[in-house]
């Protein structure tokens, strides 16, 4: 609380100087006199090695460029780095946690247009950094949605593997089977956010959140409720009154399938490696489905996810641009995706070398599906480019606990959405 | 006779008979005590005015424009609050707050006064208690929410066992409940709060004069017309202290909330420092937010003005 008293006060009082001028930096690029140093924003950088990973891989490329780590509070982070920005302190380098903030600091004049930056083919997640055609950004990782599921605990329900064809009812019947076979542990974990339900909606049915209109929700709200009755998977209510985190869950071996983000892999091998997790062969699948035209190892799976990208503030000196497009330029590379995929992150462009360098890691699965599941998806934004997306995320949000509470009827809560969000923010 | 008198207490030291006389001396004194009397509290002055004063005042400015952190701030006039009139969101949050605070007074007041009345005895064991009435009100907020969110899970929570228990077979749904979720708040709310407020009216109880209860006691009145006709008038500048103050921090409540519901289930505890705090820093509309925190401010600065005036009738 007290964090965020200080961070209240700290707009408030850099208000006062916004409120008297505004500048805005001249994005044209003068060669540096001498070294050059840049900071970049991070967050945990104990647990987060990237920054660090990709800082000194470029500085040895670049001994005259130096980037310096600016570490805030995770939690926190966007407010902070706003704060930062708006009183004119905000590092050189900006990394985008969240995509839904990017049109914040793009209005707010705190980008610099990278468009000049070329960005290899077939990376992921760069339209999430364009506005208006304007690339304000680049990707440098990009966790898609998949499934992980505990390849023991399957076994010992004698349930079959998820093989790359399972729609959601095969999800469901799967769910069933193992935790009858079980006898203790569920078949399934879905955690309490809304992605896990809404993601999933929006990029299976390729629906707009922006538009306005809910209805393709209600199939998988029903989906989840059901499960949840059936005793398939541990309820809302009771993974929120105690808190339960998806990472004990699965890692815990409470249940045993678990969809999630790509982030989570590394997370498990390193819990895995300190005994914070059990011991136990694991597996990632393909995200089920809505229905079989995207299933099979033929096809193209859909799922969600948002990339991770470095943007350059407007306000940086002129000597330091040519270098910070320099990182951007490696950030994006495949040479930076090989060092991330090294270290368990996924990068944003994978290829069959960043492949099998991500899965030769100690500890990660070597079966085939799981790198199919890594690397091969159509991965639809969570969170499209937009001013209004935060607002809409918002009421979507109150849609969730108020449905998987079950205080609220999937329908109801759909409609006092819908209603909301015309009222309170505006469609498309 | 001579014309000059030697002097009749001795010698006149330098300083002696450089003296300025008694007035000047006073003012030189008085300047001194006021500069030493400014010292004391231009530190806390300093960060009020600077801290607190200017960012109030700049957050009324802010309340007609459309700023939204970064860049010029827009005036757009009353936009702002004509917009709050058409939000679904703060009508919903503007009387939850009202609903809290009409709950969370009233209980929290006869809960501190109770246990004021009640540790104002002689009892053994007086000052333990006093003080573990108080841990509620320093105990770290996100651990209350935590312990209290698993006293209330309906399924497996101690509260609903006991409910059930004793003969209640649909117990509430508690956090997970909208129509429960807000009495929930309040009643961890008041549970945390109390002690704060009892020591309050512990201190007030202890100004009432022992006389008074005696004459009581003699002219016959029992315990209950003691304390309506003895307590309760002697308490009254307490207990209007405590009920300005309880009032101002009913309407402002945030992170008790934030902690155990995040306004939820749906909107069913979203209050108007959410509301504000959501606006604000979530969705970066920094303007719009200020008007709404104008609203609150103007909400508690009402009521508090009717409190004032019906506590000076009563006195007069």
């Amino acid at each position: 609380m007290k964090r965020k008293l200080a961070v209240v006060v700290g707009l408030a009082v850099v208000a006062s100087l916004s409120l008297a001028a505004c500048s805005s930096g001249d994005s044209a690029t003068t060669e540096p006199s001498g070294p050059v140093t840049l900071s970049l924003s991070g967050w945990s950088l104990d647990t987060t090695p990237e920054f660090q990973v990709l800082a000194d891989a470029f500085h040895e490329q670049n001994d005259d460029v130096t980037i310096e780590l600016k570490e805030y509070d995770p939690a926190e982070y966007n407010t902070l780095v706003t704060a930062d920005l708006a009183a004119g302190s905000g590092p050189d380098i900006i990394t985008q946690k969240e995509v839904k903030y990017v049109t914040t600091f793009q209005e707010g004049g705190q980008l610099l247009d990278v468009s000049d930056i070329e960005l290899p083919e077939g990376i992921g997640g760069a339209s999430s950094y364009e506005v208006d055609g304007v690339q304000y950004g680049v990707p440098y990782r990009q966790d898609s949605w998949v499934l992980f599921y505990n390849k023991a605990l399957f076994d010992q329900a004698g349930v079959a593997y998820p093989d790359g064809t399972w729609t959601w009812d095969d999800y469901d019947a799967a769910a069933a089977d193992l935790t009858a076979g079980l006898g203790g542990a569920k078949g399934s974990y879905m955690h309490r956010w809304q992605s896990v339900v809404q993601g999933f909606a929006n990029a299976q049915t390729g629906a707009d959140i922006l538009d306005g209109d809910y209805g393709y929700l209600e199939d998988y709200y029903d989906r989840v409720l059901s499960l949840q009755d059936s005793g398939a998977q541990v309820d809302f209510n009771t993974s929120s009154a105690n808190s339960l985190t998806y990472q004990g869950e699965f890692g815990k071996q409470n249940a045993a399938m678990l969809p999630m983000g790509t982030w989570f892999t590394a997370t498990l091998i390193s819990q895995q490696a300190s005994g914070e997790a059990d011991d136990f062969e694991w597996g990632m699948a393909p995200i089920p489905q809505l229905d079989s035209s995207t299933t099979g190892t033929d096809e193209t799976p859909v799922t969600f996810g948002d990339p991770t990208g470095f943007s350059i503030n407007a306000n940086i000196d002129d000597e330091k641009v040519a270098a910070a497009k320099e990182f951007l330029t490696f950030a994006a590379s495949e040479e930076a995706a090989q060092l991330l995929a090294g270290i368990g992150i996924t990068p944003a462009l994978t290829n069959d070398a960043v492949v099998e360098t991500y899965f030769a890691v100690d500890g990660a699965p070597t079966d085939e599906l799981s790198a199919f599941a890594w690397s091969t998806h159509d991965t639809f934004p969570e969170n499209p480019t937009s001013n209004k997306t935060a607002a809409v995320q918002g009421i979507l949000g109150d849609l969730h606990t108020a449905v998987m509470s079950g205080s609220v009827d999937v329908k109801t809560a759909i409609a006092e959405a819908e209603d909301r969000v015309a009222n309170e923010v505006g469609t498309d | 006779m001579t014309t000059t008198a030697a002097p009749e207490t001795g010698i006149a030291t330098p300083a002696a008979s450089a003296a300025p006389p008694p007035r000047r001396r006073r003012s030189a004194l008085r300047r001194r005590n006021a500069l030493i009397g400014w010292s004391f509290i231009l530190p806390n002055f300093l960060g009020f005015g600077f801290l607190t004063l200017v960012p109030v005042l700049i957050l009324f400015y802010m309340a007609f424009t459309n700023w939204n952190v970064f860049g010029k701030a827009d005036w757009v006039g009353i936009a702002n609050f004509q917009r709050l009139l058409g939000d679904g969101s703060f009508h919903t949050a503007f009387w939850n707050t009202l609903y809290y605070s009409a709950l969370h007074i009233p209980l929290t007041i006869a809960v501190s006064l109770g246990l004021a009345l009640l540790l104002n005895q002689k009892l053994r064991g007086v000052a333990f208690f006093r003080t573990a009435a108080f841990f509620p009100y320093i105990t770290s907020i996100v651990a209350i929410a935590v312990v209290w969110n698993l006293l209330f899970s309906p399924d497996y929570g101690p509260i609903n066992e006991v409910l059930r228990a004793i003969g209640i077979e649909n117990p509430p749904g508690w956090l997970t409940s909208q129509e429960w979720a807000m009495p929930a708040v309040v009643i961890v709310s008041t549970w945390r709060d109390m002690g704060y407020y009892m020591i309050l009216l512990l201190a007030g109880l202890q100004t009432v004069p022992r006389e008074l209860y005696e004459a009581a006691r003699v002219d016959g009145a029992n315990a209950w017309q003691r304390f309506v006709n003895v307590t309760l008038p002697c308490l009254r500048p307490t207990m209007f202290f405590v009920t300005v103050m309880l009032t101002i921090n009913s309407f402002k409540v945030f992170d008790l909330i934030l902690v155990m519901t995040d306004g939820g289930p749906g909107q069913a505890t979203l209050v108007l420092s959410q509301f504000i705090y959501r606006k604000g820093f979530e969705e970066s509309q920094f303007g719009y937010a200020s008007s709404a925190a104008v609203v609150l401010f103007l909400l508690c600065i009402v009521v508090t003005i009717i409190q004032f005036f019906w506590n000076k009738r009563r006195s007069v």
